[in-house]
């Protein structure tokens, strides 16, 4: 009965699959609520409350973006590109969920890693402190440096004046990473109602052009002393926009840049590495 | 009757040397050149020949051991068998009679075996097993339900951990596929001998008229590699595997949050592929494709071992073909039988509630053992 209903809105063989995954979910929640919800259209991954991502799990709750498949796969490829030999200093703007930051402090030696992230929602910022806590990263005040550890912080990092003494993160940065909101105004009607009803605005549009948020991450790791010589800045960033988030890489912030693409062979992540030695 | 009796006795030791006749013969003539590369070792031991003999005595003492014990087992039966004769101690001996007569049998038929059959490769491994409903529809899936119960008792009894990797479970019962790990040493060697259809015949629960239905489930059960066995087998190498993922997402990124996390791997050399779509994130579902890619490709390896071995015997392969039925459940009768050692059991529900398939487990590893040992008889 209930697959059935489900099959009538999602397809058979995707019914299946979801129908499992919610019948072993470990939740209080009813099996036939989680079929009516999931059929009235919310998100499977809100419904089941958790994502994985890697190797971890990352707790999920309505508005708070819901982590993709292509930034699994980029940050883990990003993870094996580093070769840390010092602790690095990383910062992830727009950080939601933290999955992000959380990936890299797993996959990354331990003590390698003390991330920062950066979020305007007070939502998203107590998600990620409490998937900080549940992925045993949480930066603890006696800071033992042998952890890798995440902490979230609200704060708008298209305030010109950002990063505020007061908040306790300082620059020079050998990370940044970013998945900003990059929907453009033109591309919300073509949207999933199963997107636009149920996760959060601000983390899904990006300006007129859906490109607002790069000219303020370009401007801001422009800025002298910023970044450490070497740093590596990644960027996630729509189907149609890699052409121009290497331009405005290039022009504001005088960065060369690669575009990686992701699984879907869509070019999904803008990769640029500052020169290792200051001219 | 005392008469007879001594006959029956005095034959003992004559009886088991003609069962044994063939695996005596290759042990003494493995006691021989035993001896034969023992008189060959020079008094210096200077030579690097030396070295080389001291390694096949060192690796041929087992052999030796146990021919040793052989001798002196039969020598006391043979001394014990006199004293039948004295009617003081007719009653006493009787019995260290009986104990040494199954001591000698133990020894040929066990001991000698278990020291010339070279140890199973696989005893270390755990199991994947695959289980499909094939014909009779609704009825072979309701069946699978209750062999895959079936199993995970197995499993229970038998200290393994199972996990359902994934099923696809029916909302009129049973399930029309499930995929299960059991992790533990000797799974695999166990279970392996599983795989083949099976066949039930009975009147199903949904059935009117009462009329006898017969449904299948095959099952594939591939040896299990951990990621570090992978690498040191050898299986594959990462240049040779094409990652693909199925199915398209649009645009994806943020304007998708549909779940899409199916992968399929291929590996160009061997043309195998393992497509993986149970787990909720692409990352869960690769590590899983290549988990079933690796042990794919050892089972193939440990197939063209064994087919190398017997390449060279008029003995050709016991079909282990897939396809094959190799077991029925016929519930009118109570009956379980296996068709390729034509083991019946008449206690159906032993088997499918109880202990009753350890049975068919235990005789199916015999037969394999007892096949080994031929093939090694043929061999000599």
């Amino acid at each position: 009965m209930s697959l059935a209903l489900l099959s009538a809105r999602l397809g058979k063989r995707q019914a299946a699959l979801e129908y499992q995954w919610m019948k072993r979910a470990k939740s209080p929640v009813s099996l036939e609520e989680m079929v009516n919800r999931r059929v009235a259209g919310e998100p499977l991954q809100y419904i089941l409350e958790e994502q994985p991502f890697g190797p971890l799990s990352i707790k999920l709750r309505p508005p708070v973006l819901i982590p993709r498949p292509e930034t699994e796969e980029w940050t883990i490829r990003l993870a094996e590109l580093l070769r840390p030999t010092r602790m690095l200093s990383v910062l992830d703007l727009g950080t939601g969920t933290g999955c992000i930051p959380l990936l890299l402090c797993h996959l990354l030696p331990a003590g390698m890693v003390r991330a920062h992230g950066i979020d305007i929602s007070p939502a998203a910022v107590k998600l990620a402190g409490e998937n900080a806590v549940l992925c045993g990263f949480s930066a603890s005040p006696a800071g033992n440096a042998s952890r890798n550890t995440f902490r979230p912080i609200q704060a708008s990092f298209l305030d010109p004046f950002f990063p505020h003494k007061h908040l306790g993160i300082n620059p020079p940065f050998d990370l940044v990473t970013s998945n900003p909101p990059y929907i453009s105004w033109s591309e919300y009607l073509g949207l999933s109602t199963e997107v636009t009803h149920y996760e959060d605005p601000k983390a899904l549009f990006g300006g007129p052009d859906g490109l607002d948020f790069y000219h303020a991450i370009a401007a801001l790791v422009a800025r002298k002393g910023f970044l450490n010589p070497g740093a590596v800045v990644a960027v996630e960033v729509g189907h149609d926009q890699a052409d121009r988030v290497q331009d405005i890489f290039r022009t504001t912030a005088n960065i060369e840049s690669e575009i990686w693409l992701d699984p879907w062979k869509k070019k999904r992540t803008v990769v640029a590495r500052t020169r290792s030695t200051i001219e | 009757m005392f008469r007879l009796g001594l006959r029956r006795f005095s034959s003992a030791i004559q009886q088991i040397e003609k069962d044994g006749a063939r695996i005596l013969r290759i042990v003494k003539k493995r006691v021989d050149e035993r001896a034969a590369i023992a008189s060959q070792i020079s008094e210096t031991m200077a030579s690097p020949e030396d070295i080389m003999r001291l390694k096949q005595l060192k690796e041929t003492e087992p052999i030796q051991e146990a021919w040793d014990q052989w001798v002196s087992t039969r020598e006391a039966l043979r001394e014990t068998q006199v004293l039948l004769d004295d009617p003081d101690l007719r009653s006493m001996a009787a019995a260290d009679y009986t104990m040494l007569t199954e001591s000698l049998t133990e020894i040929v038929k066990t001991k000698f075996p278990a020291i010339l059959v070279p140890p199973s490769r696989t005893t270390h491994l755990s199991a994947l097993m695959e289980l499909k409903s094939g014909v009779g529809g609704s009825e072979a899936s309701l069946f699978l339900g209750e062999m895959l119960r079936m199993y995970l008792r197995l499993a229970q009894v038998s200290r393994w951990k199972a996990n359902i990797v994934s099923s696809s479970d029916l909302d009129s019962g049973g399930m029309r596929d499930a995929v299960v790990e059991f992790k533990g040493a000797g799974a695999y060697d166990a279970l392996r001998w599983e795989s083949g259809v099976h066949r039930v015949q009975r009147v199903p629960a949904t059935e009117q008229s009462g009329r006898v239905h017969t449904s299948t489930v095959a099952v594939v059960v591939l040896p299990l590699v951990e990621e570090s066995e992978a690498q040191k087998e050898e299986l594959y190498s990462m240049d040779d595997i094409k990652i693909e993922v199925m199915r398209a997402r649009g645009a994806g990124g943020q304007h998708v949050n549909k779940t899409e996390s199916a992968v399929r791997l291929t590996h160009i050399p061997s043309g195998v592929t393992v497509a993986m779509q149970d787990e909720r994130s692409q990352h869960q579902n690769k590590r899983r494709a290549f988990q079933v890619l690796a042990s794919r490709l050892l089972e193939a390896k440990l197939q063209r071992e064994m087919e190398e071995r017997r390449a060279s015997r008029r003995n050709l392969v016991k079909s282990a073909d897939r396809s094959d039925k190799i077991r029925t459940y016929n519930y009118a009768q109570e009956r379980v039988t296996d068709h390729r050692i034509g083991l019946s059991l008449m206690n159906l529900s032993s088997v499918m509630e109880g202990d009753g398939l350890q049975d068919f487990v235990a005789a199916l590893q015999r037969d394999h053992e007892e096949s080994q040992m031929e093939d090694m008889l043929l061999e000599e």
